[in-house]
Parts: structure tokens; C-alpha cells; sequence
């Protein structure tokens, strides 16, 4: 049945304050940060951070990585681009799954709370396995299907129909959106989540492709898509603005057209 | 140091370093590919469809790397928006590379570029589109017709201004059809050399800490720039040069360093980038003065001039204090007078970075913009096939057997002196293309390999192992960022022999006090802090190849501006530099190579050199 | 136990049940259905309020009533069947247990049904007492 109490390790504890900075130049924020160390085998624990806001870039990533460079270099957290584009940063701040690189820190009041993704394994600090999810891509087959001849050239598409991928192919795949929602909290395992089956909606209606009917078969499941129950959290959770409720819900619509 | 079996089944090995036992995992594959950006998903992909066993060492998710952050397109002669032909590619991106490219290359690239780009289309990449259903084509810098007489090209192939992201999500996607094996988030330490033969890779794994050994017919190097070498810089944080600080360490030079390319317009402060295809869009830049100052630097180009040249007028204009801002140090680039709709439509990226990095609302107000660091022309040197070169003045064009480089850790060298605006991703689908078929000629499915020496990785684990345990005075991040800020200080737009001199001091003491520095986290799993740490490593010898190689090069050729040396002397200087690093004596070795002056095919003939105005 | 299936492996498990639609627009459409029956019912109560037992029973035997009364245990049953199979995959995550409640779910759905017909058959059919 539902598991009602949370397993003994998972209980977070209070880690350590580090020292705020001397004669800041600006205001000093509180960095309240998730840690978990995978080799000392204890509990988590909430490090509080304090960062001179006057001698640092606006986003929470600026700050993290103030923190990691001039307090603590053992804060562990995945980035890259820092434009958000590549997904890396994926975290929970302030409540909210979003980029770190694109969240301002005056967007949040008082002490900036920072865990990881809700509802995934940590590997350690704000690092969380995302091996199932990369998975659940994978397994929409995200690729071009053709069995037409293959033209020269390329496959003719008009401005229309180029039209419908937008809101959709610029998907980063940083899973803010799957982890924030309850639905896939509670069946990650069998239900595709948010972000794939907005993949999977972004090849269904490409114009170019010949296999809708095989790819609404795969998807057509009690679990894989219909555990959407518009909750909409994918959609107020996603970075780049996209609307994965929407698409899973142009999903639901083919799946009923067909059978029409 | 010993190697001692441990029990158990298969080759489990351990090697022993100051008293700590690292057990290492052997992998055997045909092809082992390191990186998974455009041109390494590209080449791992060629080589799993040629039947290879191919595996793609990577130490980011393969759409986290960085081409996903390339926005304005592909350079293709595809001919969608008006006239147009390969060989006028090739003309362009001779006169950028400022006649120092390689022309065999650069007809390799250019001829091969529409197939590359509708293979593309083919796996999926969602172009943009004109009314007949053709690929969308823009403008973009020093894209000319007609052999640099007629007006700009249309010629970058354009998914609105995502392309970077919609060819690397695509790329990625493709590849899962395929029998790639892919090992993520595991960091390349070095190369497995012997005798002079690559033979494989040392890697770790970040997720459990612990060590692999790929033993492989063919080493692919597809890591990558190093733009973090520097302190503002549109790469991302990844963008170490992890590839070409490995082929140092194997003893192999790095070809035509000194060339880094300024992006006319990072967004000032911030460093993100905002895409030349705003300008191929009709965007323009500004001065103080409300001046469109590049019509008169570039009569013809205008604000399309090639990087270099629109990067140092910028430059110019700061420095003659018709800079924008209350500093006077930045320039306007002005995308208000275009129709929200086309914004929207063709540029809705770089409009939403202008919000959030700039807090600029590009339909009303111009963004502010710096040239910022971009792209390394340089890197491994390779022939077009992507085989490394060996660095031998005896003979130029010989081989480093197993090993082969593609995308920005190489130096083909199609882009030469400095690299027009799209070329790039083309770059990587052409030369990842090239690589994965030579593998196919030249590689045969599972042949049998001749066992790794018994010390194989031993010296990559000694140097994780110093670093893990590195109880210097001096931080990571402390030295990092001292190398940064000379870089952009003494290696910037504008050279001279003063500063670069100096520059070569001072990054030589921070190469020096590399030797104290400190790592504050000892585990192994992932440990940012060590990962950071021999990134750094990787960085300080490319920095300091760098440095050296302009110091040395005594003439003003594309990126490379020296106000001392104004004119290009090709008499002198129309030839490759090499640099070898020796960490050890902390000493470095120049040398040079003749540029290629003839092209691969009968069909064009090679482009002479004149001079370079746009 | 550690597991040695690949994680594509994991997440194709069984493949798709090839099902669901059927679940997912009924539910919908016993739901649009249910709103003027629910409003049919809410008024049958009212007009009750007070009757005394003859003029109840001659009112639910009227055939019209009679008939609506049915659709409307049917529609609701159903999507209360629907809508409680729901909550019982999204909650209930063991594999043996989850069969006997969906199991009971249908059971309590159709008794409660039978009972309705029933009910609705004596009041139409039975004598009066």
C-alpha cells in the first residue's frame, strides 16, 4: 500500500552555518543548500551558506558556484552553459523546480533554499540520478520514421506545419518539469512523465514523420500516458516556458480521433 | 607502483599509487569516441553504422554539451533563397581563415556541406522553412556570392535561432538507433599511448568513482574548445579542451593557438551569447554617437564582416571612448527597428536571453554587447579525414596511428586564421561524418588487439591520485581565475609584443604555482572539486601554448592582431604554428607547418592570396 | 536485490497495454452525462421533501422517472468505477494487492447497481403494501 512514513535515512538534518562574509559590499543572502554525502553514509543535512550579493552575478547559479569557489569546493552540483540551454542546472529553488543559471536570487525572499530534484535518487548534494529518465526518452525513439523513399533533398515541410514543433522541440530535457510532478512522484515507473511524452507529441506531429500510428500504439497505456490528470505543475515548472500538459493533452485527443 | 590481478573474473586489474588501490575495468571496442557534442555523436554514429564496436566516452548527457548552444545555423550551399555554389562557400571561408586554412580542407568541407545538411534533415532536425517547403536560409558574416563580388548569401541553414540545440537533440536522438555503447559522465584522463600509437583512453566514472581503461583500434578526440581558459568567455563551463590538453600530455602539438575568435556581441556583463544571425536578420551595432560605425570599417560587409574584423572595430570604438554605457566600454546592438514578428519568429532565443541577462526588451531597446571569447581556431592538428597529425617536420602529413580529432578540439585547418559565422556546425557534422567513414575504411570489426602494456593508465591514475590528494596553499578556483583574467588581459583582440610578453610571465607563474595547489574534496564520487581541478590542468597548458604561440607570431593575420606587426606577411608567416607543452619542466616548444596551398580535386583550383576586405 | 536489466529494459517492461482510450473518453463522457442526471435527481429530491410514501412511490414508479433512474445509477456507477480504478492504480503500488482492490472496486459497483435495479424493479412491478 502507500507508504506513509518516510524511510529512516531520508530525514534531514541541520549541517553547518558557514561564516558570513566580513565587510560585504552588498547584501548578504543566506544559501540554504540540501548536502549528501553518498561515502559518510549519514542522514542529509541543510548547509546555510551566506553570499556578499555585491560581489556576485544576479542568478542562483552565480552563487552557487561563489559558494563552491570561495567557501566550500566540496558542493557538488551539475552545470554548464549557464544561458539555459543545456539543462544541466536542474534544481529545486525556492520550492520550484527551474534552472539555476535563470533564476535571479532576488526573485526569492528571505534565504534561498536549494534541494534537488523532488522525487529522484541523489547521487550526491543537488546531483540526482536521472539514468530512468534518460531512459524513458530513449525509449519514445525519438528519431525521424520514414518508409517513403528518401528524397535527395529534403523532406518538404511547410511553415505551417513547421509551425506545430514550436513550443516543443525547444524542450532541454532537464526534467524539471517530470519531477514536478505527482503523478510521476508516485509511478516514475511506469508512467512516461511530462517531458517525454511531450517528446513523444513533438514527433507525432511532424509532418515529415510515418509512423504516428505505431508511436500512438506504444503510448496508448493506462500507465505511460493516461496518469496525466492535468495537474499542470509540468507547465508552471518548465524553464523554458512550454506547455507539456498541453501536448499530453493533444496526445489524449489523437488517441480518441482514431478511434473515431 | 605495482599491478597486481585481483580475483575474480576477467581482466579486473588495480594499480596501486601511494599506498591507495585503484581498481580499474578494462573495456575492448573498435572505436572509442570521447565526447559527445556534434561532432563526436556524428562520428560515434557513422562508426556504429559501419558495424564498429563503438563506444562514446562523454563527461556531460550528450545534450548538455555545448554545441547546444550555437544559435544562427549551418553553412550549406544549398542554393534555397537564391543563387548559389559550393565553391563560393569555399572562397569565403578562404578569405576568412585570411588565407592561413588548409584549401584541400576547406574544399572537403564546402563540397560536402548540402549532403551533410539534408542528412541532417533526414534524422529529424526541424529547420525553419520558406513558403515551398525548402530549408530556411539567412545572411551571416563574410557569406558572400559569386566569390566575394555579388551581395551577401543566404547560405546558414537556420532552425530558428536554436539550431545548435536542434542538431545535437537530433544527433543524440539518431544515435540511439545505433549500438553505441555510451558512457556518461565519465571524465577522460589521457590517452593509452605506445610506441606512438594511440591505443586507448583512461576514463573515469563520476557517478561511483571508479576507473576504466578502453583499449581501442581508433581514439576519436571530439572535446571540444577551450574558451574557459579565458574570463569571459560564451563557452560554458564544460568547454575545457579536455581532448587537447590529453594530446599534450601524449607528447603531440597543438597546431595555430594564438588564434581565438571574438563574438562580436556577448551580452555585456553576463557573456551569453546573442547570435550573428540577429545581424543576418538586419540587426546592426551602434556606437556612442548613435553611429553605425561598421559601414566604416566594412563598406561593403557592413555589420557582416567577418568576426574579427567586426570585433575590432568595436574594440577601436571603445577605445576612442565612443563606448556606450556609463563606462564607455560597451556597444549597442539594435534590434528594435525589426518586426516583432520576425523576432518572434526567427529570433525568439535571443530575445529571451536579452530579457534575462540583459533585462532588455529587444522590440524596444538594444542590447548591450562585448566581443567575448568564442571559438579556438586551434587545436589538434589533423589531415581531412580527422587522423591526427604527428608533428613530424620530416614529414608533415604523417600519421599519429589510432588516434583521430574532430569539431573544435581539432584544427583541420578549415577555419585558419579565423572562423566565419555557421561554419562551425558544419564543421562538425562534415568532419564527424569524415571521421566515421574513415573508420569504416580503415578500421575491421572486432579484430583482435594486441594486449595494453602491462603499465597502461598507470601514469593517468598517479595524476588523478596527486590531484585527489593535492594539499597545496593555492585553490583551484584561485589559480583558475588568475589565468583567466591574464588571458583576457595579455591575449585579447588587440596584441602587442609588450603585452605579450608579459602575458607569457604571468601565466608561466601560475603554470609554476600549479604545482601547489589545493583540492579540498578527497572522495571520488563525483567530486566536482577534482573534476574542476583537472580541468584546470587541462586549461593551463592550452593557455599557456597559447600565449607562446602569439607572442611568437610576428604579423596581424585574421584573429590575430598584432599593433605591433599591423599587415599579414604571408612571405613569413603563411604557415601552421605548432606548440608541445612539457608539464614537467613547465617549458614550451614551437614549430611550424606549411599551410596546404592546393585543393583535394582538379574541379577548383587553389585560391591565391590577396588582401582581406569586406 | 540488484537488478542487471538495463534501464530501457526497466521502462519498456511489459509494453503497452494497448488500452486505456476506452477508459479515458468514457470517463469523460459519463461525467457530461452525469450533469443533468445529477440535476434530475437533485430535483426528484426536492419534490419528495415531505411526500409521504404513496405519492413518493407513485411519482419513482412513473415510468419516465422510472427509466432516468436507471441511466442515471448506470452513469454514476460507472463513473465512479472509473474514477475510483484511477485512484487505485495511481496509489496502490502493490501488484497483488492492487488486483484485489480494483476487484473489489467492480464488485461494490455492480452489487450497488444490482441493488438499485432491484429497488427500482419492486418499486415499478412489486404490490403495494
Amino acid at each position: 500500500m502507500v507508504q506513509l512514513t518516510l524511510p529512516k535515512n531520508s530525514q534531514v538534518t541541520q549541517g553547518q552555518s558557514w561564516p558570513a562574509p566580513t565587510s560585504p559590499k552588498g547584501e548578504v543572502k543566506e544559501f540554504r543548500i540540501y548536502r549528501w554525502n553518498p561515502d559518510d553514509k549519514a542522514n542529509p543535512r541543510i548547509d546555510t551558506y551566506s553570499v556578499d550579493m555585491g560581489d556576485c552575478g544576479p542568478m542562483v547559479l552565480d552563487a552557487l558556484i561563489k559558494i563552491k569557489n570561495e567557501q566550500d569546493p566540496t558542493l557538488t552540483f551539475r552545470r554548464s552553459c549557464r544561458e539555459g540551454i543545456c539543462g544541466s542546472c536542474a534544481m529545486n529553488i525556492d520550492g520550484t523546480n527551474t534552472l539555476a543559471c535563470l533564476k535571479s536570487c532576488d526573485d526569492v525572499k528571505g534565504a534561498v533554499k536549494v534541494y534537488p530534484l523532488p522525487h529522484m535518487p541523489v547521487v550526491k548534494d543537488l546531483v540526482p540520478d536521472l539514468t530512468r529518465f534518460y531512459a524513458q526518452h530513449r525509449s519514445i525513439e525519438p528519431w525521424l520514421k520514414t518508409t517513403s523513399a528518401e528524397p535527395k533533398a529534403e523532406w518538404k515541410q511547410s511553415p505551417q506545419d513547421r509551425a506545430k514543433l514550436d513550443g516543443l522541440y525547444e524542450c532541454i530535457l532537464c526534467a524539471c518539469c517530470s519531477t514536478s510532478c505527482p503523478s510521476y512522484w508516485w509511478n516514475g515507473d511506469r508512467y512516461l512523465g511530462p517531458a517525454v511524452l511531450l517528446q513523444a507529441y513533438r514527433w507525432l506531429i511532424d509532418s515529415r514523420d510515418e509512423a504516428t500510428g505505431d508511436r500512438l500504439d506504444d503510448l496508448e497505456d493506462p500507465f505511460r500516458l493516461y496518469r496525466c490528470h492535468t495537474i499542470m505543475n509540468c507547465a508552471k515548472a518548465c524553464p523554458k516556458g512550454l506547455n507539456p500538459a498541453k501536448a499530453i493533452a493533444e496526445i489524449k485527443k489523437m488517441m480518441v480521433e482514431r478511434q473515431l | 607502483m605495482n599491478v597486481q590481478a585481483t580475483s575474480g573474473f576477467g581482466p579486473a586489474k588495480a594499480f596501486s599509487v601511494g599506498g591507495r588501490s585503484y581498481a580499474i575495468t578494462d573495456h575492448t571496442f573498435d572505436v572509442v569516441v570521447v565526447g559527445a557534442g556534434g561532432a563526436g555523436l556524428r562520428a560515434a554514429l557513422g562508426a556504429s553504422q559501419a558495424g564498429l564496436r563503438t563506444a562514446c566516452v562523454t563527461k556531460v548527457f550528450p545534450t548538455r554539451s555545448h554545441t547546444v548552444a550555437a544559435q544562427g545555423g549551418v553553412a550549406a550551399a544549398l542554393g534555397n533563397m537564391g543563387p548559389d555554389d559550393w565553391r563560393w562557400h569555399m572562397f569565403d571561408t578562404v578569405k576568412g581563415s585570411d588565407w592561413l586554412g588548409d584549401q584541400d580542407a576547406i574544399e572537403y568541407l564546402c563540397r560536402n556541406a548540402p549532403a551533410a545538411v539534408y542528412e541532417l534533415e533526414h534524422f529529424g532536425l526541424p529547420f525553419s522553412r520558406t513558403e515551398d517547403g525548402k530549408i530556411y536560409q539567412r545572411p551571416f558574416g563574410g557569406m558572400t556570392t559569386d566569390f566575394g563580388e555579388g551581395p551577401p548569401a543566404q547560405r546558414t541553414c537556420a532552425a530558428a535561432d536554436r539550431t545548435g540545440h536542434a542538431m545535437l537533440h537530433t544527433l543524440y536522438g539518431q544515435s540511439l538507433r545505433y549500438q553505441t555503447e555510451f558512457f556518461v559522465e565519465y571524465f577522460a584522463l589521457d590517452l593509452i599511448m605506445e610506441d606512438g600509437v594511440c591505443r586507448g583512453l583512461m576514463a573515469l566514472s563520476m557517478e561511483d568513482g571508479t576507473l576504466h581503461r578502453f583499449r581501442a583500434q581508433r581514439v576519436i578526440l571530439a572535446t571540444g574548445g577551450y574558451g574557459r581558459a579565458y574570463f569571459s568567455a560564451t563557452s560554458a563551463h564544460t568547454c575545457t579542451g579536455d581532448g587537447n590538453a590529453m594530446a599534450l600530455r601524449a607528447g603531440l602539438p597543438l597546431q595555430d593557438m594564438e588564434f581565438v575568435q571574438f563574438h562580436p556581441t556577448g551580452i555585456y556583463g553576463a557573456g551569453c551569447l546573442i547570435t550573428e544571425g540577429s545581424r543576418g536578420e538586419g540587426g546592426y551595432l551602434t556606437n556612442s554617437e548613435g553611429e553605425r560605425f561598421m559601414e566604416r570599417y566594412a563598406p561593403h560587409a557592413k555589420d557582416l564582416a567577418s568576426r574579427d574584423v567586426v570585433s575590432r572595430a568595436m574594440t577601436i570604438e571603445i577605445r576612442e571612448g565612443r563606448g556606450v554605457g556609463p563606462q564607455k566600454d560597451h556597444i549597442f546592438l539594435h534590434l528594435d527597428h525589426l518586426d516583432p514578428k520576425v523576432l518572434h519568429e526567427r529570433l525568439p532565443g535571443i530575445s529571451e536571453s536579452a530579457r534575462v541577462f540583459a533585462g532588455v526588451d529587444v522590440t524596444r531597446q538594444p542590447i548591450p554587447v562585448l566581443p567575448t571569447v568564442h571559438y579556438n581556431m586551434g587545436g589538434i592538428p589533423t589531415n581531412y579525414h580527422g587522423e591526427v597529425l604527428a608533428g613530424n617536420p620530416k614529414n608533415e602529413e604523417a600519421i599519429v596511428p589510432g588516434l583521430m580529432a574532430i569539431g573544435e578540439a581539432a584544427c583541420v585547418s578549415v577555419h585558419g586564421a579565423n572562423r566565419l559565422g555557421s561554419n562551425s556546425l558544419i564543421d562538425l557534422v562534415v568532419f564527424g561524418r569524415a571521421a566515421g567513414l574513415r573508420c569504416q575504411e580503415t578500421v575491421t570489426a572486432d579484430a583482435s588487439q594486441a594486449d595494453l602494456p602491462a603499465n597502461a593508465g598507470e601514469a593517468a591514475i598517479a595524476r588523478l591520485d596527486k590531484f585527489r590528494h593535492a594539499s597545496g596553499a593555492m585553490p583551484t578556483a584561485d589559480l583558475r581565475l588568475r589565468m583567466q583574467k591574464i588571458m583576457q588581459t595579455n591575449c585579447a583582440v588587440f596584441r602587442t609584443g609588450e603585452v605579450l610578453e608579459e602575458g607569457r610571465k604571468l601565466i608561466k607563474a601560475v603554470w609554476k604555482d600549479s604545482g601547489d595547489i589545493k583540492v579540498t574534496d578527497r572522495s571520488l564520487i563525483w567530486n566536482s572539486d577534482l573534476i574542476e581541478t583537472l580541468e584546470f590542468d587541462n586549461l593551463i597548458t592550452q593557455a599557456v601554448a597559447t600565449v607562446e604561440s602569439a607572442a611568437a607570431r610576428k604579423e596581424s593575420r585574421g584573429a590575430h592582431a598584432r599593433e605591433d606587426f599591423a599587415k599579414r606577411d604571408d612571405k613569413t608567416w603563411m604557415k601552421h604554428t605548432l606548440a608541445w607543452t612539457d608539464d614537467a619542466k613547465r617549458s614550451v616548444k614551437l614549430g611550424y607547418r606549411g599551410v596546404h596551398k592546393y585543393t583535394m580535386t582538379d574541379e577548383v583550383s587553389y585560391i591565391k592570396p590577396k588582401a582581406r576586405v569586406y | 536485490m540488484s537488478s542487471f536489466r538495463t534501464p530501457l529494459g526497466r521502462v519498456r517492461g511489459l509494453g503497452s497495454a494497448k488500452s486505456g482510450t476506452a477508459h479515458f473518453w468514457q470517463q469523460r463522457a459519463t461525467a457530461i452525462a452525469g450533469v443533468p442526471l445529477v440535476l434530475f435527481l437533485i430535483w426528484l429530491a426536492v419534490n419528495l421533501a415531505g411526500a409521504d410514501y404513496a405519492t413518493a412511490r407513485s411519482l419513482l414508479s412513473h415510468p419516465a422517472v422510472t427509466i432516468v433512474l436507471a441511466l442515471s445509477f448506470f452513469v454514476i456507477l460507472k463513473h465512479m468505477r472509473l474514477g475510483m480504478q484511477v485512484i487505485i492504480e495511481d496509489y496502490v503500488h502493490v501488484e497483488s494487492w492492487k488486483m484485489i482492490v480494483l476487484l473489489a472496486n467492480s464488485v461494490f459497483t455492480y452489487v450497488v447497481g444490482a441493488g438499485a435495479l432491484y429497488a427500482l424493479a419492486r418499486l415499478t412491478f412489486g404490490a403495494m403494501q
